[in-house]
């Protein structure tokens, strides 16, 4: 009997020669949802995009997403296991249109599981929900998206694609108040719904105000490729009264890495 | 140049060829106007004198077998509009020689080599005659079709009067060893609309060359889209002379030489009267040993002030042994215009890849759709939803 859980251990990352993780251990169980707080340049996107399979990326140690081991798995692969990752820069890909794109992606990823009319009900619906106009459909993927719409358009498609665990790096930078809630309801829809009950959530964010919309059950808090301190929501709380500086003395950090080395 | 490759009138082929020409139609062309285009057919240059590290066509042996002239050409028209003249070039040159005379000839279509190939053996083609103030709404749809290992020189008119519009859609396939050396010349009158659309789907093995100008008049509008898709070797020009002020044009190229195709392409656009616009959008890629070179001209007369002229050109190499050249060539004589180029080169982005993959799709078919997804831009230019479509799957199928 397989575990279930996305189970990330000892996980090391190089990019560039340069060690962004320094063995990470974190595990996202069915259903709960994870905060995971730190400084910019702290390694966190590079822990998501690890996970994801950015071909670049050297990434050492093991990544289990109910019991299958990914972390030799490319990325589409890793998808279709269950894994997405709302993207805190998405790419903008010119002339493939959203619509296309979206279908394509749920044909991957749960191939011929749903009528295109039904596919097309599940859009319009979700779209309303997240304040997306339809004309959406007919542009290119993100190609001159502001980056709220871009932010929106990540939340559409976990949305239709109702993934087993999905990473949300940094989706409320970026975003109004009134985009925030419509992400939190979203994302509270999608896990009242018999497909999203079980999603496990990581959400990566530097500032605790999405947290107000999807509590989290764990925060860990990573400083310069470590996982420093692990607590309930309250230590969200705690680090936006006093900030990151007291965890860094803590861990006994050294100067926190340049954002460029880090993203 | 060695010199066997040079074709002069004293060879076995070039007599063929004179003697071929006697026996065409002499009231589409004289036949001293025949003589006279071959004549400098062979004392003009191509366009294309040297070659190239990577370009070894040799545009001067490429004529065809003279006893293959017209000997499989296919030609129809569809349209189901009877206000809209639509005649085989024959029946107009004796029906309406005036009509005809406004338009063919009217572009200086016949000024290049190959222009006077294509002027010299006029005889089969199409003359699209608009009347003034028609809108014809279903697009007119031409077809030219050459058998294997033959020569045609398929040569279309168009005549769109005062404020007329009319889409044509051009389907122009060829077996394999066949020549075509195509001309297509527009005139619109003054508020006229014209949409020339061009799918070039000739068979592998085949030879295509096709000039196509176009002469709008004040306020007048002229839009090209050529999709040059297949042959061994497609050649040409797109061309609009614009020699009225208001007038308005916009120029779509895509091609996409794979295996061992070779594309060479300009795009000209003259802007010989202000206060007119020019747009021309190249989307081009290459893979395999497919070979490309595209050459955008633009050029505003000193008088012509307030021109508005736009370039952009882009190129997707899909394999190291493909090769794409593009150059743009812009000559601004007047200092009171806008004047635009854009280009770029490049290979699939592989961080488009990893987002695409990263929501389940394979990285190959996260390659195709990029490389479609490049080419979009210039498809939605096409009229007609059907065309653009096939236009897609063509493209689909060469990326796969």
């Amino acid at each position: 009997m397989p575990e279930h859980g996305l189970r990330i251990a000892n996980l090391r990352c190089r990019v560039a020669g340069n060690e962004i993780l320094k063995g990470i251990d974190l595990t996202v169980e069915p259903g709960r949802v994870h905060a995971l707080m730190g400084p910019n340049g702290s390694g966190k996107s590079t822990l998501a995009l690890s996970l994801t399979g950015h071909p670049q990326y050297e990434v050492t140690g093991s990544v289990e997403l109910d019991g299958e081991d990914i972390l030799s798995l490319p990325p589409d692969k890793r998808a279709r296991a269950g894994l997405f990752l709302s993207f805190q820069y998405p790419a903008a890909i010119p002339g493939v249109k959203v619509a296309n794109f979206l279908h394509a992606a749920r044909q991957a990823e749960k191939p011929g599981d749903m009528p295109p009319a039904k596919f097309r009900a599940l859009l319009l619906e979700k779209m309303d929900q997240l304040g997306i106009d339809p004309s959406f459909m007919g542009r290119y993927l993100n190609d001159g998206f502001s980056g709220g719409e871009r932010k929106r358009l990540e939340m559409l498609q976990l949305a239709v694609l109702a993934p087993k665990y999905a990473i949300m790096d940094e989706t409320d930078s970026g975003l109004d108040i009134d985009a925030l809630k419509d992400v939190g309801s979203c994302i509270a829809a999608l896990r009242a719904s018999s497909e999203g009950r079980d999603m496990g959530l990581l959400i990566i964010t530097h500032y605790p105000r999405i947290l107000q919309y999807v509590v989290p059950d764990v925060v860990h808090v990573m400083i310069d490729g470590r996982i420093v301190e692990t607590g309930g929501h309250e230590l969200a709380h705690r680090i936006e009264r006093e900030g990151y500086d007291r965890l860094r003395e803590e861990a006994g950090a050294s100067t926190p890495l340049t954002p460029s080395a880090a993203v | 140049m060695p010199p066997s490759s040079t074709l002069s009138a004293a060879t076995p082929q070039a007599t063929g060829l004179y003697e071929r020409l006697a026996a065409l139609d002499p009231v589409v062309r004289a036949p001293d106007a025949r003589r006279e285009a071959l004549d400098r057919f062979f004392r003009l240059k191509s366009r294309r004198e040297k070659t190239g590290r990577f370009w070894r066509i040799d545009f001067d042996s490429i004529v065809p077998d003279p006893r293959s002239i017209d000997q499989g050409f296919r030609l129809s028209v569809e349209t189901g509009d009877p206000v809209v003249r639509a005649l085989d070039l024959p029946a107009a040159a004796r029906e309406h020689p005036a009509a005809l005379a406004r338009a063919m000839g009217a572009t200086g279509i016949a000024a290049g080599k190959f222009g006077a190939l294509a002027d010299a053996f006029a005889a089969r083609g199409v003359f699209i005659h608009v009347p003034a103030d028609h809108a014809c709404d279903e697009p007119i749809v031409i077809r030219y079709h050459a058998d294997a290992a033959t020569a045609i020189f398929p040569y279309t008119v168009v005549l769109a009067e005062r404020g007329a519009r009319v889409t044509i859609v051009e389907r122009l396939g060829a077996e394999t060893q066949a020549f075509v050396c195509g001309a297509t010349e527009i005139v619109t009158e003054d508020h006229a609309d014209v949409s020339y659309a061009v799918l070039q789907q000739a068979k592998e093995g085949s030879r295509v060359i096709a000039l196509r100008a176009a002469r709008p008049g004040r306020d007048a509008r002229i839009a090209w889209a050529s999709a040059d898709l297949g042959g061994e070797l497609a050649a040409g020009e797109l061309r609009v002379n614009i020699t009225q002020p208001g007038a308005e044009a916009r120029l779509t190229a895509l091609f996409f030489p794979r295996a061992s195709q070779h594309v060479d392409l300009v795009s000209t656009v003259e802007h010989e009267a202000g206060e007119a616009s020019s747009e021309t959008m190249v989307k081009s890629a290459a893979r395999e040993r497919g070979q490309a070179r595209f050459l955008g001209n633009i050029r505003i007369a000193p008088h012509a002030q307030g021109s508005d002229a736009r370039l952009r050109d882009d190129v997707l190499v899909l394999s190291p042994t493909a090769h794409v050249d593009s150059v743009p060539a812009l000559e601004i004589g007047a200092n009171d215009v806008k004047a635009y180029h854009g280009a770029t080169v490049g290979t699939i982005d592989e961080e488009q890849v990893f987002y695409m993959q990263s929501r389940g799709i394979d990285a190959a078919a996260a390659g195709r759709m990029i490389a479609l997804g490049f080419f979009e831009p210039a498809v939605e230019r096409f009229p007609s939803a059907r065309l653009r479509d096939e236009i897609r799957a063509e493209l689909a199928g060469k990326l796969s």
